[in-house]
This record gives C-alpha cells, structure tokens and sequence, in this order.
C-alpha cells in the first residue's frame, strides 16, 4: 500500500505540471476541451508516471505524441472517431455472428471445451483492445502483466481526481 | 514416475548424517532384507553373507570407519587403504554410488568371511557397542517399516536430490574407475578369490538392476504422495510431469506457461471485485454452451450485452455465487476495466466543468501535496485551491442565486450526457449537474465581470 501511496503522490505531481503546460497556450476553452486536456494530462502523467516500463504506458505517450502533431483539432474529433469505431465495430460483429450461425448450421454438435476456448479467445482480444498497447502484447502472460497493472494504476488515477473533484 | 522412485529411494542412506549411526544402520537393515528377495542364481557372491548370522552380518555391512579394523583389512587384502575411501569421499553423493559400494563391499566381505571365519568373529570384541546398536535395529525396523524412509521428507535429503545427473554421471565413472584400479591391484597381488571377485561385479549390473526395482516397488506409494511436493520444491525443474502428463519439452512448455496464466489470472481475480474465487464456482457455465446466446460474445461492441447476460445469468443461477471460469473471469476484468476507463472520463469531466481554468492553484497544491494525498487534510487543501476567488470577490451569494438558472442548461447537459454515455447512479449525476453548472456559471459571469 505504501506503493500505492507512492504511486498517487508521483501520478498527482506529474499531471498538475502537466495541466500547467496544458493550459499556457489557450485561455479560452470550451467545457468539452478542457475535459479533453484533463484527460491527455491525466493519461499522460500516469504514464509517465509508470515511467514507460509497460507497454500500456509506451503506448499511451505513443498516442499522445501522435497526436500532438496535429495540435488540439485530433483531440475535440476523439469523440466523433469513437463513434466511428463503435459502428465499425458494431457492423464487424454483425459479421461474426452470421459467420457463428453459418458453423452452427454446419455443425451442431459444438464441443463445450472448444466452446469455452473460443469464449476465452474473443474476451482477450476485446481485453487487448481495451488495455492501451495491449495489440504488442503477442501472449496472454503479458497481457496479464498489463492488465494488472494498468487497473492498478487506473485506480491510483482514480483515486486522486476524486479527491480533487469530490473535495468541495 | 519409477526413475524419481529409484532416486529417492536411494538417497537415503546417502542423505543419512555421518552423525545419526542408527539410522544408517537402520538403512543398510533394510537393504539386506531386501538383497535377501533378490533371486539367488544373481546373489551367488552372498550367499556366504547371508549364512551368517543377521547381526554379523549387519556389523560387516554397517559401515562405522573403525580405526582398529580398517588396517586389519588392508593388511589382509595387502592394499592400502582402498575401501573405505569410495564410500567417505562420495559419502554425500547419489544413488547409484553407494549401492554399488555396498554390494562390492559385501562381495568382499563375503569372500573374506569365507576364507578367515575367525577374523571376523574377531572384530566384533573391537566394536562391541556397535554390535549392540546393530542387535537393536531389526526389532525396530519390524515394528515400524515406515520409518525405513525417515529421511525422504527432509529438505537436506532433496537438496541433495536436486543435484544436476551430470555431476552424478561423473561420480559414477570416477567410482568405476577406482573400482578397475582396485581389481586391477587385487590381480596383481594375485589374490585366489580375484576370479570370485570379478565375476560378482560383471554381476553387481544385474543385481543392481533388481535392487533398483525392488526399491521403486517399496517406494512407490510414498513417492506419489511426495511427488507434488517435490515439484513445487524443486527449484531448477520447474515443472514435473506427474501421472499420465506428458514429458515432452513441448507439453511442458506449455503447462509453464498455462501455470503462469493462472497465477496472473488468480492476482487478477483478487484484484478485480465480484470474481472470488473462494466461494462456489461456475466451472460449468463455460463449459456449457447452451448458458450463453451465440451473439452476446463475438465482438467488443458487445460486451455490455455479454454483461447484462452474466448479470442476468448469474441472478438467475444464485445471487450469492460468485464467477470462476476464466471466460466469466475475464468477462468481469473487461468490464472493470472499463467501468475504471469510464469513471476517468467522468471525473475528468467534471473537474473541467468544476474548475474555470485548467490548471489550479499549483504552486500551492506542488506545496502541500508531499504526503498529503492519503490524508483527510486533501479536501480542504483543495476547496481553498478550487473556489480561490470566493473571499476575495464576495460573490458567494450570486453564486447562491445563479442556481435559478440551472433549468435554462439543463438541456445542453442532458445532451453531452447522451454523448458520452456516462453510466452513473442518479444521485451522483444531480450532484454532477448541480456542481458542474454552477461551476460554468461562475465562471461565465466572472467572464463578464471582466
């Protein structure tokens, strides 16, 4: 726990500096822009404050990197792009599925241990989607590793903009 | 499974302390019962020995090194010294080492009990204490056989187990060769009983074949019960196969790497709320296809829909289990991690609604902040950073008025709402509107006082 403390004192230092820097070049900012920097800041100083020894984190200052290039216009689009992907993937799964029914046609009797396999193989890829850089990790130890990780430092993240947020 | 049954049998006696007599004895006991069950036509050098009487014979086997003996011996066979040493310098070595010594030494023995009868009957007034001890083994090892292993479970014992083969195969050779050399020496003082000699060690391979048999049939019971101990102790195999697992360096890759998938996953599981592990578990529920409708886990998009059929499933089933299963378990690592990624976004939110400028007051906060996150002294620390202009400005009472105001934005919030799907209990989010417009008020109005 006293890594975990650790851990909030870093992550908090890190994103007040960064909000400092994100704040300097644009005084007018709308409500949806500013969450937007809170969040990169946020991200970021968690990142950082993992000091890019996971893949997540590389991955996270990867992105904001890339993104940093095309200055602030790729960050108000992120939710729009969001929406994009949704319905991509929401037509990818439509997909899938007809292809699922077509098997099951074929073949009815569908071994439960296959059944659970393919179970286990579709949550990690939606599981690698989810954890930032999670497409690098190539096997399912490091993906946990991530994973654990990740969580623990979303909750660390967590923890603090509560306390900011909720203290009034 | 018989070879590790051979090993741990054998190194007992090996393991057994130079300090602890009676159990080394206790150990030779039982291997001269068990040379007894060996077949005669291969234990035709024994057969002198095992005319003697039982304790007799113990005391020629049991090696004590006895300083009065041990000359009398070397005078005997006119070498220097030669026997005794295989068995003191390899004393810490591994199976294959003592029985062997053992079986030559009785050869020996036996050959010398035939020849000088008299010598032997004379050692005994040397170690007459000796004898005694031996007298009182056999007693022991019929009452209680299942301390002919006493040893097995001691970690000293397995260290010793643990050791590389390569080291044990060199030790063999090395044994093997002493043994040529003292052949070689008995032929050359041309000892009678060299030809006797020869022939019971051509046959000390066969013999050691069965005594090896025999043990792994004695110690098979016990080494299966010891077998998974073994391998969680074993630090440089790291996986064992155990009874009808396969051995093949690809099978146990794998079996390492699903071992630690596990692990990572129990870590997980301690971590994530709602999956514990400790309660009941649904093992069948990813087994059975039927629990699952075929569309609810093909995509990402649709988890929410694989987690309102968990929720539904596992309100259906009883609310009181919990998930193990590692479909179900990752099903619940995604949605925490979500319901984590989700809860950033919102907080993220609302401190850019609560807060006018980005950055807070950060010299302060960069001040105070060293040990104080933990701490309850946060909230006030932060109130006074977040509503810094309130004293000074005295607009607390507009700020009190500006809440009429809130029903003309509440529109436009319920609008983002929708956008960014926030999935919160309802009180949180009026706390949230409430806060948040305010917030934007002030802010704008600060806007325009400027």
């Amino acid at each position: 726990m006293q890594n975990f403390s650790q851990l909030k004192q870093e992550f908090l230092k890190k994103w007040l500096k960064g909000l400092k820097i994100c704040s300097s070049p644009s005084k007018k900012m709308g409500i949806l822009e500013r969450k937007n920097a809170i969040k990169l800041s946020a991200d970021l100083a968690m990142a950082f404050a993992r000091k890019g020894r996971t893949y997540w984190s590389r991955a996270v200052i990867a992105k904001a990197s890339r993104n940093s290039n095309n200055d602030m216009t790729l960050i108000k689009n992120a939710s729009k792009q969001r929406f994009f992907q949704s319905k991509k993937i929401m037509k990818r799964s439509q997909n899938v599925h007809r292809v699922l029914l077509r098997n099951k046609s074929l073949s009815r009797k569908v071994l439960p241990n296959s059944m659970a396999k393919r179970l286990v193989k579709k949550r990690t890829q939606v599981l690698k989607r989810l954890v930032p850089g999670g497409d690098q990790c190539l096997d399912e130890v490091s993906l946990m590793r991530e994973t654990l990780d990740y969580i623990i430092s979303l909750r660390a993240q967590i923890d603090v903009m509560r306390c900011l947020a909720g203290a009034k | 499974m018989e070879s590790s049954g051979v090993t741990l049998a054998g190194s007992t006696p090996v393991g057994a302390q130079p300090g602890e007599p009676g159990l080394d004895s206790l150990q030779f006991g039982e291997e001269i019962q068990r040379l007894m069950a060996v077949p005669p036509e291969n234990a035709s050098s024994f057969t002198a020995l095992l005319e003697l009487p039982a304790p007799q014979a113990m005391e020629l086997l049991h090696h004590a090194p006895d300083p009065d003996r041990v000359p009398a011996m070397a005078n005997l066979s006119g070498e220097p010294l030669h026997k005794p040493y295989p068995h003191q310098t390899f004393g810490s070595s591994l199976t294959f080492l003592s029985d062997p010594a053992l079986i030559e030494r009785a050869a020996k023995y036996s050959v010398f009990a035939g020849e000088h009868s008299p010598e032997t009957s004379s050692v005994p007034s040397n170690s007459s204490a000796n004898l005694e001890k031996v007298k009182s083994e056999p007693a022991e090892t019929d009452s209680n056989p299942n301390s002919s292993q006493p040893l097995v479970s001691d970690p000293s014992v397995e260290e010793k187990n643990q050791r590389p083969s390569a080291k044990r195969k060199e030790r063999e050779k090395k044994v093997r060769k002493l043994k040529q050399r003292g052949i070689d020496r008995l032929g050359f003082l041309g000892f009678p009983f060299l030809a006797k000699f020869d022939k019971s060690r051509f046959q000390k391979s066969e013999i050691d074949h069965h005594f090896c048999k025999i043990q792994a049939k004695a110690s098979s019971k016990k080494s299966k019960n010891e077998s998974s101990q073994d391998a969680q102790k074993l630090p440089y195999v790291h996986v064992r196969a155990r009874r009808g697992q396969a051995t093949d360096s690809h099978s146990l890759a794998e079996r390492a790497r699903r071992e630690k998938i596990n692990a990572r996953m129990k870590l997980l599981q301690e971590l994530v709320p709602g999956c514990n592990k400790d309660k009941m578990p649904l093992n069948k529920i990813d087994e059975d296809p039927s629990f699952f409708p075929s569309g609810t886990t093909n995509d990402g998009s649709s988890v929410l829909k694989s987690q309102e059929c968990n929720s539904v499933l596992l309100c259906d089933l009883d609310p009181s289990r919990s998930i193990s299963g590692t479909a179900l378990v990752l099903d619940e690592i995604i949605n925490h991690v979500q319901s984590l990624q989700r809860q950033v976004e919102f907080l993220s939110m609302r401190l850019a609604a609560v807060n006018p400028r980005i950055d807070f007051n950060l010299d302060s906060i960069l001040a105070i902040d060293n040990g104080s996150v933990m701490d309850g002294n946060l909230p006030n620390m932060v109130s006074s950073v977040m509503w810094p202009e309130f004293p000074i400005n005295g607009n607390r009472q507009q700020f009190q008025q500006q809440w009429h105001f809130d029903s003309l934005h509440q529109p436009l919030w319920g609008r983002e709402e929708d956008n960014q799907t926030f999935v919160t209990p309802e009180n949180s989010l009026l706390t949230y509107d409430s806060s948040a417009n305010s917030a934007s008020l002030h802010s704008s109005q600060l806007k325009m006082e400027l």
